[in-house]
């Protein structure tokens, strides 16, 4: 894929993956072990203006392609998927605000979520159904000038830190969304899950939560329609692209593990890494193409995201399986950071939306 | 580009994107199904780059999009062809 690159995406990708071999991969099993990820590393996503990737510079961001916003996901993806998945929600916050934001929240929020001042998460999911999105029950009511919300939201990454929050809901029976400060919700943290347990999930309770009604974001009608397939899909390249640092990491493992033996089953490991390497050159392709697409703001954009998320996360799933077997009983221990992509891979085939919904919003468009 | 150009443009993306046999300028795209919530975003996201236009958030009109002849009338507005969307 290099050749694909500019001079510029090659320097930025190699200060990305210089940032996280020093301040990420080192801490990732650690933040894994105890769930959480420190204030200060956050912090420093903000300062390196990485939070600020994809917002525009006039509202302090660095408004950089998507292509580098995709190699900054990769690097990072390379460390620690969970840590990643705070610039992907960030990301997915501010570019639904940047595309159908009022003026007001673009000028109150995107320059905070560009510098880390404010940390963002998105509150699609709930309880009872995560994929049927139009069947969410949390409400949205007018009560003198003021919204009331009444819901519960689960799943939700970021949330355990996450000072604003977009959330999901329907206003007179129609899909809409709005803008939620922390202090209004009731957040309860979700711990022991299999993979991401450092990325601050939780659930979300809101009872009778009052925010102003200019606190709406976009028309009430089109949240469903136009303003989450906004948000998504700038979640699913972050998760593409993170999917492929895991699948290098996983390549980068087994082939060391695989020079420093001298066993007779080396045959079998080089079939497993061949397999690895390929899948890494495939989906790097996929990756870039879709983050094009979107640079060039094809309409394709869209299916290509999908394609490229559904076969990142499928195929990082498969590398880090094979880099556990390669590993044998080693790679089953919490002390190989094998067994950590592992856990983590299988998230990523489950968020921003599942596996089996790319598969069925893909098959309809190839056989309608 | 004036409303027949449009129209065609419209009405080729849209065929091509959702294999639809044949369309005629006033058909419903969203009472016919043809207009899923992916490809709501692919259309307007067509639109904005084909015709240099931005669909901003005012713009999120059912009636603005429903049918390639609003769709191209939606265009001329935006660019500012008050004329000839009266066409």
């Amino acid at each position: 894929m290099q050749q694909l690159l500019t001079e510029l995406h090659q320097a930025r990708h190699e200060e990305f993956k210089a940032f996280a071999a020093a301040n990420v991969a080192p801490a990732a099993a650690e933040w894994d072990r105890d769930q959480r990820l420190p204030r200060e590393v956050l912090a420093a996503l903000g300062e390196r203006g990485y939070l600020g990737a994809t917002i525009a510079p006039e509202y302090g961001g660095r408004g950089w392609d998507t292509v580098t916003f995709g190699l900054l996901s990769e690097a990072l993806g390379r460390g620690s998927a969970a840590f990643t998945g705070v610039l992907t929600v960030q990301s997915m916050v501010a570019m639904a605000l940047h595309k159908w934001g009022s003026a007001a929240q673009k000028n109150q929020w995107l320059p905070r979520l560009a510098s880390g001042a404010a940390l963002g998460a998105i509150a699609l999911t709930e309880p009872t159904g995560g994929s049927d999105l139009q069947a969410m029950t949390t409400v949205f009511r007018h009560a003198d000038g003021s919204l009331r919300i009444n819901g519960i939201k689960r799943w939700i990454s970021c949330a355990q830190f996450a000072d604003v929050f977009l959330v999901f809901g329907k206003l007179d029976a129609q899909p809409a969304a709005c803008l939620v400060p922390r202090e209004q919700i009731s957040i309860e943290p979700i711990h022991d899950l299999m993979g991401f347990r450092a990325a601050g999930l939780a659930e979300l309770v809101f009872r009778d939560a009052e925010v102003p009604a200019a606190n709406l974001v976009g028309k009430p009608g089109f949240a469903l329609s136009h303003m989450a397939p906004v948000a998504l899909q700038y979640g699913r390249l972050s998760t593409a692209w993170s999917a492929m640092g895991l699948l290098r990491g996983c390549f980068e493992e087994s082939v060391a593990y695989a020079a420093g033996r001298k066993i007779d089953g080396l045959g079998m490991i080089r079939a497993l890494i061949a397999r690895m390497g390929t899948d890494l050159k495939a989906g790097a392709l996929l990756c870039h193409a879709a983050c094009r697409a979107q640079d060039e703001r094809l309409p394709e954009a869209f299916e290509t995201a999908l394609m490229a998320k559904y076969f990142a996360s499928r195929a990082a799933v498969r590398a880090a399986s094979d880099a556990v077997q390669i590993r044998g009983a080693s790679g089953c221990h919490g002390s190989s950071p094998v067994s950590r992509y592992y856990r983590d891979a299988k998230i990523m085939e489950i968020i921003e939306g599942t596996t089996q919904v790319h598969e069925d919003i893909l098959g309809r468009l190839f056989v309608g | 580009m004036d409303r027949t150009e449009i129209r065609q443009a419209l009405r080729d993306f849209i065929q091509r994107s959702m294999r639809v046999p044949a369309l005629g300028d006033d058909d419903d795209l969203f009472e016919s199904g043809i207009v899923n919530s992916l490809f709501a975003v692919q259309l307007m996201t067509f639109v904005e780059k084909k015709f240099a236009v931005e669909v901003a958030m005012e713009d999120l009109e059912i009636a603005n999009f429903r049918s390639i002849d609003a769709t191209a009338g939606f265009v001329l507005r935006k660019n500012g062809l008050h004329a000839a969307a009266a066409d």
